[in-house]
């Protein structure tokens, strides 16, 4: 979906990008994380070009951007940033309907797209289509934001720290919701981010940035186990470690025959949420039920524990 | 069980003394103390002033005084805005119905030459009553389309005092009767230079402004070549342009012919364009400027281009702040426009400044009441614009 190749952007004297090579898979989230500073944002608004390299190259679909009139490009590629960026005159319904409008769509169809949207981002037509921006909670306007994104169907979406301006609730919530929607439409999403629970949580794979320089590019699995560097390993903090690690794990995966009492867990929660539960209802073991409700079998805590530990 | 309610009770038993009430009534009492109208026997002889009661019949001036003094307890005691308002409207009208009465009881039926003027009483007594009703405006916390509306009714007002004959005898209306022709032509040159140059500045100074905001090495020089502009006092800048306004006049073919002179209205009309730059440019800068990052660079990431980006987002947004230079502008320019007389540019500086060289008082006024009526109206009228323009944008 997207190839950089040599990029390099230069302010100065400094090289705020770095000769980076990089290759995003079609239908996959990848996440840009790293410090402010380390060119990730930079490096995010090259493939869109708000910002033009100074250096290399970048294919998307296999189409040089460079070669692309700037407005044509960036009507084809879905942006969402921090704080929104919502057309404050503009009606919730007009935001989202953006890049339709400038592609020239017909009135219908763009009525229609907004509707479906809308839905899609659990937002009431008839509630809030014509409330203006500032008449919404902060986690309606960043749907809004994200659903003006998506607007015209773009296959790649970035995103410039998304969640960023929300309250911790809410934004897990956010992220929640974005990965649901993007397992349903397929599209491909590279998601800046400064913090390593949001990468980990939301990334297929992961790129970690620092000085310019991409430090490691891999799936979280790896990044967790396998860290490049120092610098990679004090971003994911000795201590969450073996909790963020769980998190990547379902408790169908950890399930053995036989029975415990109490709560059932889902097949489908994460090892941390399986931990969790165990934990803090004093157990050692439970039963685990698939979505219909069938029994699995049962989770332990050391079950659990082993695969908290550093893979060798 | 004495206690906080109590203590409630008793604050909200005291009536508190408002302190602008007491100022509006001090004022009540001054009016009412000083001539109410002045009696010349010809238009330039020096007045007899004269108090209420010596100024009107009798029954007339306590009428006229009950009026005032219910003014004056109702801005000491009422809080009620409505009331403050209805009371105030009062006064004003029993002050111009005095004037005007006061004209026909003053004026000699053997003497024409005679002239009867509102003296300082009324003019404090006007004053007095303007602040009880525009405070009591305040207070009512009209909306955009409320204030016009009290615009429209108050200017209605006007109109029918001046079109009812009320104030046929007062020395003001003598002297436009006595001019009128030339009242409405200079009224109408007023105009034009006023909202003419204001019209050029935003042609020019608007499109200025966005260079300025998209090219940051032009902004600083741009803003303070207008500012040095701004500080020359205006009749200086009409001197500095008489000699290029003549240059031109005398070597330019075809100049001449549409009315550009060193003296007259081309240099007051460009001196007002002038000053109109400023605060234009500065204007449309600052609004533009105001546009929060986040939404500009949404608005270059979505694929508006940057003409697109400029007229459905930018321009939009800085609206309320760009109209603000205009409310500036035109407001200013109603004002400086009576200085065109001075180089033959005309207006209402014309009355103003015969006026002041025959020491005759009303024609002053004649030349100065209407710039500042309009000027007025005008601050009004864009205010409202400007609030109605900034709805909807938080």
């Amino acid at each position: 979906m997207i190839e950089l190749s040599h990029l390099t952007k230069v302010y100065g004297d400094i090289a705020v990008v770095n000769d980076v090579d990089m290759h995003v898979e079609a239908g996959t989230i990848t996440v840009i994380v790293g410090t402010s500073g380390s060119g990730k944002s930079t490096l995010l608004r090259m493939v869109n070009r708000l910002v033009e390299p100074t250096e290399g190259r970048i294919l998307v679909q296999g189409n040089d951007v460079s070669k692309m009139p700037a407005h044509e490009l960036r009507r084809s590629i879905g942006y969402a940033i921090q704080n929104h960026g919502l057309f404050p005159h503009w009606t919730v319904a007009r935001n989202i309907a953006t890049v339709p409008m400038l592609l020239g769509w017909d009135r219908r169809k763009v009525a229609a797209r907004v509707e479906e949207l809308m839905e899609l981002f659990q937002l009431d037509h008839a509630q809030f289509a014509g409330r203006y921006p500032h008449e919404l909670s902060g986690g309606q306007q960043q749907r809004v934001g994200v659903a003006r994104a998506m607007a015209a169907k773009p296959a790649l979406l970035l995103m410039d720290e998304p969640f960023g301006a929300l309250d911790p609730i809410i934004r897990g919530k956010a992220q929640a919701d974005l990965k649901a929607i993007q397992r349903r439409t397929g599209t491909t999403i590279l998601l800046v981010t400064h913090d390593m629970d949001e990468a980990i949580h939301l990334g297929d794979r992961i790129a970690v940035m620092d000085g310019g320089n991409l430090k490691q590019y891999a799936p979280a699995a790896d990044i967790l186990a396998r860290p490049a560097d120092a610098f990679v390993d004090d971003l994911i903090g000795a201590v969450d470690r073996p909790f963020h690690y769980l998190t990547l794990g379902s408790v169908g995966a950890a399930v053995e025959p036989g029975e415990a009492g109490g709560a059932p867990l889902a097949a489908d929660a994460s090892l941390y949420e399986g931990l969790g539960a165990l934990l803090w209802s004093g157990r050692k073991a439970a039963p685990v039920v698939d979505a219909a409700g069938t029994p699995l079998g049962r989770v332990t805590l050391d079950s659990i524990a082993d695969r908290a530990a550093r893979p060798r | 069980m004495t206690t906080l309610s109590d203590a409630a009770t008793d604050r909200a038993a005291t009536p508190r003394v408002d302190r602008l009430g007491v100022v509006i009534a001090i004022l009540v009492v001054v009016a009412l103390a000083l001539p109410f109208a002045t009696f010349r026997a010809t238009r330039i002889a020096s007045g007899t002033g004269l108090r209420l009661f010596d100024a009107l019949p009798a029954g007339t001036a306590a009428a006229v005084a009950a009026v005032l003094v219910a003014a004056l307890v109702t801005a000491v005691a009422s809080r009620r805005p409505t009331f403050r308002l209805a009371l105030g409207a009062l006064a004003l009208a029993a002050l111009a119905l005095g004037a005007g009465a006061a004209g026909a009881h003053l004026t000699p039926a053997d003497n024409p030459y005679a002239r009867i003027a509102p003296a300082s009483g009324f003019w404090v007594g006007v004053f007095a009553a303007a602040m009880l009703v525009t405070d009591a405006m305040v207070r009512l916390k009209l909306g955009p389309v409320g204030r016009l509306v009290a615009l429209a009714v108050t200017a209605a007002l006007v109109v029918a005092l001046l079109a009812s004959g009320a104030w046929s005898h007062l020395s003001l209306i003598a002297e436009y009767r006595n001019r009128a022709d030339v009242f409405w032509r200079e009224a109408g040159t007023h105009l034009v230079l006023a909202a003419g140059s204001l019209a050029a500045a935003v042609v020019i100074g608007l499109p200025l402004g966005v260079l300025a905001y998209r090219l940051r090495k032009l902004r600083d020089p741009l803003i303070n070549v207008l500012n040095i502009i701004q500080t020359i006092p205006s009749m200086a800048l009409f001197g500095i342009l008489i000699a290029p306004l003549g240059w031109i006049a005398a070597n330019v073919p075809g100049a001449h012919a549409i009315g550009i002179r060193g003296i007259g209205m081309a240099p007051a009309f460009l001196a007002l364009f002038l000053y109109s730059l400023l605060p234009m440019v500065a204007n449309t800068v600052v609004g533009l400027n105001g546009v929060s990052r986040a939404v500009v660079d949404a608005a270059r990431g979505m694929g508006l281009t940057d003409r697109q980006r400029l007229i459905q987002v930018e321009m939009p947004l800085a609206l309320p702040v760009i109209l603000t230079g205009i409310r500036i502008v035109l407001v200013q320019n109603i004002g400086l426009a009576t200085v065109a007389a001075l180089i033959g540019g005309g207006g209402f500086g014309v009355f103003l400044f015969q006026g002041l060289g025959q020491t005759a008082t009303d024609l002053i006024l004649l030349g100065a009441l209407p710039p500042v009526a309009l000027a007025f109206a005008a601050a009004v009228v864009l205010d409202a614009v400007i609030e109605i323009s900034g709805k909807g944008k938080a």
